[in-house]
This record gives structure tokens, C-alpha cells and sequence, in this order.
């Protein structure tokens, strides 16, 4: 793709093609758009994460769309179709490794973005739509980890669900109808594996697709916030296009993220346990690992019975989720700088190091009941 | 220029985006080296991210942990050579740092020669360091461990419920551990810094203004001939990818106990002309064999008539029965 013809009087078929298409769809302005996005302070590591979400999602499709030509979502043969790909398909261990970590890569890279606009403040005015448009993309892939953890139709992934729809069901008003909505029946079955199915490779991607669309366009109304810090005079001398360098610090971190997959799909590939069965046998039910901080809290003795077991699974998450969502609105404070605001930064290492903590013990609890 | 940056900031200014500027180079070799199934790091994958993107200062450290200190990151051949490539990698991407940090925050001329100057001053500290902080670190996280074990057994908290006790216990030695690490870190940037002081002193002030500098410094982190630049990336990133289509496992390496594939023995190619030879002389063998027994039984038999044609002429001789029919009944001779 070049602007200016080629040395030769006559333009190249490449140069033909590209003036053809920009005369009827404005590729040039189009692009320059595109790239010409000026980005305050210059081009920063910080900022790959949202490229990255992008890199990582496409490759979900990619892997999902593959693993989705010798998936069959049936109770009878979910097990033995999975089973099938990571034994007798080619390469589809690997696909499906690389699949399972990148939703895990995702839930880690969604965590990083968040707390990088947290601590950067750049949810605060006029950013406010751009945030909570991002929380609903969380919820998003936390619904897409959740959908897809059943489908292999093993025991881990029955009880995983089976965990995951009563801690759903203890929401108020909704939590009744969603979980027999979810299941379909008393116990997960088909009908469950058919709902699942749906929302993941069919709600939940639509959804997703036109929530980041919209989380791109609200960006780019608003441009980059730039750094928290700095004088006015360095900001400005190292303010720079979002093309070349911002682009290659994001294809570079792309390439991270491809090798730290990969080479957990190496080092771990999926291996399915029995065929789900309504007896957890010697299984000990959980949630997969995102969830599981929330789990273990579940086992304290403060959130025993149904109130408590209410608050622990929807009271405190619900709060804490009523409070990201406000907190574009009652932080009105346009100071940005994260060492100048303490409780925000007290809040997200207490937040960290609680996740960190419960989920530890979570497995250390595992470790303890086997 | 700031002209009383500490050590500890100046070291971790350096480390710090050097560290993460080799990194990708070093982690398309380790997930070929995942592909050819020359490295296995078991448990302590975690470890060995740490180490790898910390090679600068573990290069020399790792065989120093792995042999004297018995405790090693993994196992195969692909570790030391692993960590063999990460050396002409570090020297590049602290030379690139480092040129950057001389101009952009000491505002000084990068003096030549900068990489590899920071790389060894850098292997030299952590391979006498990173066995101690290894060391200590193991010591203390093991006491506070049993100090937090040793805490909830007293006699007041016996009654705490196990996921309490499970936290308290993790809080506890986890926040020990990790302010020990932290500590240990700054230590060890400080060294790196107070090592490469003197070659920050021995350089010349940078004679532009700011602009003049962030110019200077933004030109240097993009290559001179970006075409060149581009066309050699893409080239190592399509041979990188075509290695790992190759070196990758078409089947799981973990294969489910229901699924194992059943072995199949390979038949032995076949061969007519040694088969028919071989049939040949067997034939040959065994006519050989009929052909003596036949002999034996005509000899025998001549033997037997003979014998018979002697007992006529003297006495009776009782004939021994034959073996080979059916012996009488004993009813039949009352």
C-alpha cells in the first residue's frame, strides 16, 4: 500500500487495486484515521493492553471456529467428540490447549487493562461512557469462561457449572429464574450443553463484537489520556502518532502473549478427567480459577448460612461491582496521579491481594480435602 | 540531568526495560524448545519465566543454583542452551536501554561499547548475588512458615475452622516472604546500581537542550534502515513459525487412560527371494530327516526278522508288546 505511484509512468496492478477501493470507500482517510491517532507522552508498554484483548479474542474465534468442526454438543457425545480432538484430530490438542489458556490469558489481560485505567485514572472525565462500556466487556468474558468451561463434558466441567449456577441462583429477584434458565432442568443435561453452546459461540461473540466496537469508538472520541505525570514541556516533546511505534510495542506484546499461550498449552495441555456424571465420586466440586477467590470465601464461617451465603456469593461482589460502576461519578477529583490519590491505591492493592489470597487458598484448600 | 539519581533507581531504571526488551526473543526459543520437547519445566514454570526474563543477572546464577544449591528450574538440554542464546540477547537489549537511559534521564553521552559493559558488571553482581537472595529467601519463607503453623497451633486458636486457619496461616508467611523479597530486591538493584556508577561518571555531558535530546533519544530507538528492519523480522518470524509447525506434536503428549492408542507391532518387511531360500532349505532338512527315519525303520525291521527267524530255531521268545497298539483288555484274557 503506498500513497505516491511508482516510479514508472504506469502504476503497478497493486496501486490500481488500492486507488480502485479508496475511490469507493475512502481507504487514505480511512487509514490516516486510523493511524494518525496522536497519543500524549508518546507510545507506552502500558497501553498494549487493549490490543492485546483484541489479539487474544481473535484467536479464540479462530481456535473456537476449528475446535467447532468436530465439537458435537450433545450429552451423549460432548466427552467423546473432545476426546476425539485431542486424540485423533491433528494438532487438536494444541488447539484446544491454546484455546482453555487463552481464556485464562484473556481474564488475566482484562484484569491488567483494568487496573491500568484504574491506577492511570483515566476513567474520569470525559471517559466515563469508555469504563463502564469496559466493565461490560468483563462481564462479558467472564461469561465467556464460564459458558465455555462445560462443554467438554467432564467432571470437572459439570461441577464447575453445577457450582457456578447455585452461587448464580442465590442472586435476588433474577438469580431463581437464571439458573433454571441456565440448566434447563433439575440437573445439568442437554439442555444446559444446548444453552451453553449458544450463548458462547453465538450471544456471547455478538455481544462482544459490537460492545468493543463501541468501546473503540467511544475511545477514540475522547483520544488517550496520556500519562498521570510529567511536565507539560515533556509531555509535549514526546507526544507521537499512534503509528509506527505505539503499533509495534502492541504487535510485540501480541507476540508475548502468543509465546506465553503456547507455552502454556506445552507445559499443561488439557486433560480431561471422567464423563460427567450426577455423582462427584472422590471430585471435589469448584468453580474454575477466576471464581474460585469468591468460592473459598464461601467456606468461612462468617458467611455461613443463607444470609450469609447470600452476601458472599452477590452481596460483596454485587457491591463491589455497584461501585465500579459509580465510581466514574463520585470521583470527581480530576487529579489523575495515582501516588496523589491514596485511597484509590490503598483500595486496589487491598482488592489484589485479596483475590491473590483467597484464590491461593482455594488451592491449598483442594490440597487439603484430597 | 539528575545528578543524585540513587543506585537502586538507577539500576532498576536499566534492569528493569531491559529485562522485558529481550524477552520476546528469549521466549520464541523457549516455545521451540517446548515444541522439540528439549526442555520440561514441571512444576516450576513460574520459576523459570522469573528466571528467564531476569537473565542478565541469573545467566551465571542458574548453574550456580542448579548444581551447588541442588534446586533447578526444570530439566533437558534446552535450559543451558537457552540461556546460552539470552546472552548475545541481553548484551543487545542493555546496550539499547542503556544508550536510551544515558540520554533521556542522566542526559549524558552513552560511552561505546555500553552493552556489553552493563551486561557483565550485571552477570558479575547476580552471580555472586542471586545464590544469597536464594538462600535467605528459602530460610525465610521456611520460618515463617513454621512460625504461622506454630501460631495457630497455640492453645487459643486450636478452635479455628480450617479455611480460616488456611488463610490466616497463608496471610501471615506470605506477607513475611514477600516483604523479605522485596527487600532482597532493592538490595540487589542497589548493587547493580552502585556497579555501574562509575561508568554513568566516566561519561560526558550531552551538549543539546531537551528537545534536542528526546530527539536524539526517539531516533535511537528506531532503527536506521526500517525497510531492512522489517523485511529481517518478518523473514525470523517465518522461519520461527514454520520451525514450530514442524517441531510441533501432531498428537496430545498426554494421552486420557480411555483413549490410549493401542501399539501396534510392525510386521517384518517381506522378502521372497531369503523367504524361499530360506523354505528351500527347510524342505531339504526335513526330506533329510524323513529319510532317516525311513532308514531306521527298515533297519529295525530287519533287526526284529532277524531276531524272529533265530527264536524258531531255539527257544519260544515271548513277543514284547507293541506300543503303538492298544493293549488288550484284561477282561478278555480271564
Amino acid at each position: 500500500m503506498s500513497d505516491t505511484p511508482s516510479t514508472g509512468t504506469q502504476p503497478t496492478v497493486a496501486e490500481k487495486i488500492f486507488t480502485f477501493v479508496d475511490e469507493r470507500v475512502g481507504l487514505k482517510l480511512l487509514a490516516a484515521k486510523m493511524l494518525n491517532e496522536s497519543v500524549p507522552g508518546g507510545s507506552r508498554w502500558a497501553y498494549v493492553f487493549g490490543s492485546i484483548l483484541l489479539f487474544i479474542f481473535i484467536m479464540q474465534a479462530i481456535t473456537g471456529v476449528l475446535l467447532m468442526f468436530y465439537y458435537v454438543p450433545t450429552a451423549d457425545h460432548a466427552y467423546a467428540s473432545t476426546q476425539y480432538i485431542l486424540h485423533d484430530v491433528d494438532y487438536g490438542w494444541f488447539l484446544l490447549s491454546y484455546h482453555f489458556w487463552g481464556s485464562t490469558a484473556m481474564v488475566v489481560c482484562v484484569f491488567a487493562h483494568m487496573s491500568q485505567v484504574f491506577l492511570w485514572g483515566a476513567y474520569k472525565k470525559p471517559r466515563e461512557l469508555i469504563w463502564l462500556v469496559g466493565l461490560a466487556l468483563f462481564a462479558l468474558v467472564m461469561g465467556f469462561g464460564f459458558t465455555g468451561y462445560l462443554l467438554p463434558w467432564d467432571q470437572r466441567a459439570y461441577w464447575a457449572t453445577t457450582v457456578g449456577v447455585e452461587i448464580m441462583d442465590k442472586m435476588p429477584v433474577l438469580g431463581d429464574f437464571l439458573a433454571r434458565f441456565l440448566k434447563g432442568g433439575p440437573t445439568p443435561g442437554q439442555m444446559t450443553l444446548s444453552r451453553f453452546f449458544v450463548i458462547h459461540v453465538m450471544v456471547l461473540p455478538a455481544a462482544l463484537i459490537a460492545l468493543a466496537g463501541l468501546h473503540l469508538f467511544l475511545f477514540r472520541c475522547a483520544g488517550p489520556a496520556g500519562p498521570f505525570r510529567g511536565a507539560p514541556a515533556e509531555l509535549k516533546a514526546k507526544t507521537d502518532y499512534f503509528f509506527p511505534r505505539q503499533i509495534w510495542k502492541d504487535v510485540v506484546g501480541m507476540a508475548v502473549v502468543f509465546a506465553c499461550i503456547s507455552a502454556m498449552a506445552f507445559w499443561e495441555p488439557v486433560v480431561l478427567l471422567e464423563e460427567a456424571t450426577p455423582d462427584p465420586g472422590d471430585y471435589h466440586p469448584e468453580p474454575e480459577w477466576y471464581f474460585l477467590f469468591i468460592f473459598q470465601h464461601l467456606r468461612l464461617k462468617m458467611f455461613s448460612g443463607e444470609l450469609g451465603q447470600f452476601l458472599g456469593s452477590m452481596g460483596l461482589p454485587g457491591l463491589l461491582g455497584m461501585m465500579l460502576v459509580l465510581l466514574p461519578f463520585f470521583d470527581r477529583n480530576p487529579e489523575r496521579n495515582i501516588f496523589k490519590r491514596p485511597f484509590a491505591l490503598i483500595g486496589w492493592v487491598m482488592l489484589t491481594a485479596s483475590i491473590l489470597l483467597f484464590t491461593v487458598s482455594a488451592i491449598i484448600n483442594r490440597d487439603f480435602l484430597d | 540531568m539528575n545528578e543524585h539519581i540513587s543506585p537502586t533507581k538507577l539500576g532498576f531504571g536499566i534492569l528493569w526495560p531491559a529485562f522485558w526488551t529481550g524477552l520476546p526473543f528469549k521466549l520464541a526459543f523457549a516455545v521451540l524448545f517446548l515444541a522439540f520437547g528439549i526442555i520440561h519445566f514441571e512444576n516450576r514454570i513460574a520459576l523459570a519465566f522469573v528466571m528467564l526474563l531476569a537473565s542478565p543477572v541469573t545467566v551465571f546464577a542458574v548453574p550456580t543454583v542448579t548444581l551447588a544449591l541442588g534446586s533447578n528450574i526444570g530439566e533437558g538440554p534446552g535450559i543451558a542452551l537457552l540461556f546460552l542464546l539470552a546472552i548475545p540477547i541481553d548484551i543487545w537489549s542493555l546496550g539499547i536501554v542503556g544508550r536510551t537511559f544515558f540520554l533521556e534521564r542522566l542526559r549524558r553521552e552513552p560511552p561505546g561499547g555500553l552493552g556489553l559493559t552493563l551486561w557483565w558488571k550485571c552477570a558479575l553482581v547476580g552471580a555472586i548475588y542471586v545464590p544469597i537472595l536464594w538462600v535467605a529467601q528459602g530460610a525465610i519463607t521456611e520460618a515463617a512458615i513454621a512460625g504461622a503453623y506454630s501460631i495457630l497451633e497455640a492453645d487459643v486458636l486450636r478452635g479455628i475452622p480450617v479455611a480460616e486457619g488456611i488463610s490466616i496461616k497463608l496471610t501471615l508467611w506470605s506477607t513475611v516472604a514477600t516483604v523479605a523479597l522485596l527487600v532482597l530486591f532493592v538490595v540487589g538493584f542497589s548493587l547493580v546500581g552502585r556497579m555501574i556508577r562509575r561508568t554513568v561518571q566516566s561519561a560526558g555531558h550531552a551538549p543539546e537542550n531537551y528537545q534536542g535530546l528526546i530527539v536524539r533519544w526517539d531516533l535511537m530507538r528506531v532503527p536506521l534502515d526500517q525497510g531492512w528492519m522489517l523485511t529481517a523480522l518478518s523473514g525470523a518470524a517465518v522461519v520461527l513459525s514454520v520451525l514450530f509447525w514442524f517441531s510441533l506434536p501432531v498428537f496430545t503428549p498426554h494421552p486420557h487412560d480411555c483413549c490410549k492408542k493401542p501399539e501396534v507391532m510392525a510386521e517384518p518387511p517381506f522378502k521372497p527371494l531369503e523367504i524361499l531360500n530360506e523354505n528351500e532349505k527347510m524342505i531339504a532338512r526335513l526330506a533329510a530327516q524323513v529319510e532317516l527315519l525311513v532308514e531306521q525303520r527298515a533297519k529295525s525291521e530287519l533287526d526284529k526278522e532277524q531276531s524272529k527267524g533265530k527264536g524258531k530255531e531255539g527257544t519260544e521268545i515271548v513277543e514284547a508288546p507293541d506300543a503303538t497298539k492298544p493293549a488288550a483288555p484284561t477282561a478278555a484274557k480271564q
